[in-house]
């Protein structure tokens, strides 16, 4: 019965407006620090749906995204400070990311395997010093404080607010607009290319081509993340693009979901939450529970916690399997709790 | 100015062996089981942490040092059989991705039980320096050279003249056939896994006088050690230590004497000399070339 109606369309749908509905009224009944851990959460989820881009959907392991993440809060740093229009400032910081990655994609994806892991690692541990170096526009070791994005009057709503619906706004087009990449021409070509290199060759897709884009397209992500970056937290330093970020990003989407778009936005959910869970008992145990999850989801659900539903349907299927011959009336409990945790 | 070339020359050399301690491990680990562990340099810290303890309890440092190697092996063992066996027949991506999960698993770990608190670490070597032609070498330098010449001679000892050696060369070399003329695979994959993980104990008791002991002692080292491993060839013991000498000759030599550069962006001089080595030669300086068959 409860499987039934879980799959019907009007369900989904309703759910769906529910969850929209409640996305739109939360920021204002929220105190202001749960409107910027909700704004957090899509800022870096956008930065997450870039590695996923590059590392779930194409098969090329980036542990480099927080560079490219600093790059785009730089350039926002600098542009808001000069007076730019924020919509310029905002293709800048998509654009230049997106370009830098471009000229380091055009040689770096001809390597295989670790080889692009380690270019990549490399990125973050150069942009580190030479953002420390750079202070006229990144203010040093100490970062940089911008004020804008405050809210217009007309609107009656609080900074937090207006943040989070911007941010959130923003965000929502870079996840439609990776679903529809995903789900197009350019996705299936790709998968193929992360599936078997060969088979790609032989069907007259180019790997190198479609690598080329993929991380191209997952900088911009990540410029774009340091724009709402910018936009959520005012304040950029060094720290924000250091390689521990870059590795938990790639941490954090592979826990969320691999080749997940709505995997990416639970990434997003852990790489906010887990330092707040592990921050009640002490903030420096965050690593512990990054690490210990991530080798459990790879034990247990490699395609993330997306998977987690199929994967307990699973188990317990293959339970109830064997505890059917004495008992046999175990199905139908087994299959709520499993609807549950779907819903 | 010829004795200040010599004096980068000799730290830099000095560096280089502290990259190499390291890439030897990572280069074993690849001949094993044709994995790069990006945990190698926290597996590393926390042996360290380990004589470090050891040694404040009042154990002379030598002892503490010998006493985590040979724990150190049984961990790396342990870390093999527990966690990296069920991938090693998966993709490099996977593989990858789980020695990172140990690597912030670990380095956390250090920091669970150590706190992030740098701490001092007792030197194995007298203080003190050598002058040789106008540029001081500390006694500790020297030692640790010495060290490492000693592991690589051990290390092509092991791998050319003894049986061990042959079977483990056999199973990076083809883990099928090798099973089938009866080489117990598993247990050779750990000992691989072993002897890396007792190298990285050995690299960071070397390291730890030289800068403070902390969670994160190694991530920059590791980066190094990563360079001059994928530079030497990925499967070359000898080729890898020749790479961390010379990046560290390089990188001093770059950041000394190229303004522009200077000693906080010296790092980036490995790492690009790496990128554009890699896209000339894929297989590393002292690699062999692979060939795949579709």
């Amino acid at each position: 019965m409860n499987r039934t109606i879980f799959k019907r369309r009007w369900f989904r749908i309703s759910v769906i407006a529910v969850l929209a509905l409640a996305a739109v009224l939360a920021p204002l009944e929220l105190v202001p620090y749960a409107n910027y851990q909700l704004t957090m959460i899509a800022v870096m989820g956008v930065a997450i749906l870039g590695v996923n881009i590059i590392t779930g959907y194409t098969g090329q392991i980036s542990l480099g995204q927080s560079a490219f993440l600093g790059l785009g809060a730089y350039v926002t740093a600098y542009g808001v400070t000069e007076g730019w229009p924020v919509p310029l400032v905002f293709l800048l910081a998509a654009v230049i990311p997106g370009a830098v990655g471009l000229l380091i994609a055009l040689p770096a994806v001809r390597l295989k395997g670790a080889s692009i892991a380690m270019v990549t690692i490399s990125l973050p541990i150069i942009a580190d010093p030479l953002a420390k170096r750079l202070t006229d526009i990144t203010g040093g070791s100490a970062g940089i404080t911008v004020q804008w994005m405050s809210a217009p009057e007309w609107t009656g709503l609080a900074d937090d607010q207006w943040r989070y619906y911007i941010v959130g706004a923003i965000a929502l087009v870079f996840f439609v607009l990776a679903w529809n990449l995903t789900r197009g021409r350019i996705g299936r070509a790709f998968a193929i290319v992360r599936d078997n290199e060969a088979v790609a060759t032989s069907m007259g897709i180019s790997s190198y081509k479609y690598k080329v884009l993929a991380f191209t397209i997952a900088s911009a992500y990540g410029g774009v993340a340091g724009f709402l970056y910018l936009a959520a937290v005012q304040y950029m330093s060094p720290a924000t693009l250091s390689f521990i970020v870059g590795i938990n990003l790639l941490a954090a989407m592979i826990i969320g979901g691999s080749a997940s778009i709505i995997g990416s936005l639970f990434g997003g959910v852990f790489y906010v939450f887990i330092p707040v869970v592990a921050g009640q008992i002490d903030p420096s145990h965050t690593p512990i529970v990054y690490g210990a999850a991530l080798l459990l989801i790879l034990f247990l659900a490699p395609g993330g916690v997306v998977t987690l539903p199929r994967v307990l349907r699973r188990l317990m299927g293959r339970r109830t399997g064997r505890q059917q011959q004495p008992g046999g009336g175990d199905d139908q409990a087994t299959e709520s709790s499993a609807g549950k945790v779907t819903s | 100015m010829d004795s200040i070339f010599l004096q980068l020359v000799v730290d830099g050399l000095a560096n280089g062996a502290i990259y190499a301690a390291l890439a030897l491990a990572i280069v074993l680990v690849h001949r094993a089981t044709g994995m790069i562990n990006f945990a190698q340099g926290a597996m590393a810290v926390m042996s360290t942490f380990l004589a470090w303890s050891m040694w404040q309890v009042g154990l002379p440092a030598p002892v503490a040092i010998l006493v985590t190697i040979v724990i150190s092996m049984v961990m790396g063992a342990a870390v093999e059989r527990l966690v990296i066996r069920r991938f090693e027949q998966g993709s490099e991506h996977t593989a990858v991705i789980v020695t990172v999960g140990l690597l912030v698993l670990f380095t956390g770990l250090a920091g669970l039980f150590w706190g992030y608190t740098a701490v001092e670490f007792p030197s194995l070597f007298p203080l003190g320096t050598l002058n040789i032609a106008g540029a001081f070498v500390s006694y500790q330098s020297l030692g640790n050279i010495a060290v490492l010449l000693l592991v690589v001679l051990g290390l092509q000892l092991l791998f050319k003249k003894t049986k061990l050696g042959l079977a483990l060369r056999a199973v990076a070399d083809n883990p099928e056939s090798s099973s089938l003329s009866g080489i117990p695979v598993g247990n050779l994959l750990m000992v691989g896994w072993g002897l890396a993980a007792a190298l990285g104990a050995l690299a960071g008791a070397l390291i730890a006088p030289k800068v403070f002991l902390d969670p994160h002692m190694l991530d920059q080292v590791l980066v190094y050690a990563l360079a001059a491993a994928i530079l030497g060839g990925l499967n070359s013991p000898l080729g890898a230590v020749v790479a961390a000498m010379l990046i560290g000759v390089v990188e001093n030599l770059a950041g000394h004497y190229i303004t522009i550069i200077g000693d906080d962006l010296k790092i980036a001089v490995p790492l690009i000399a790496m990128f554009i080595i890699l896209l000339v030669r894929p297989q590393g300086l002292f690699g062999q070339k692979e060939v795949v068959r579709v």
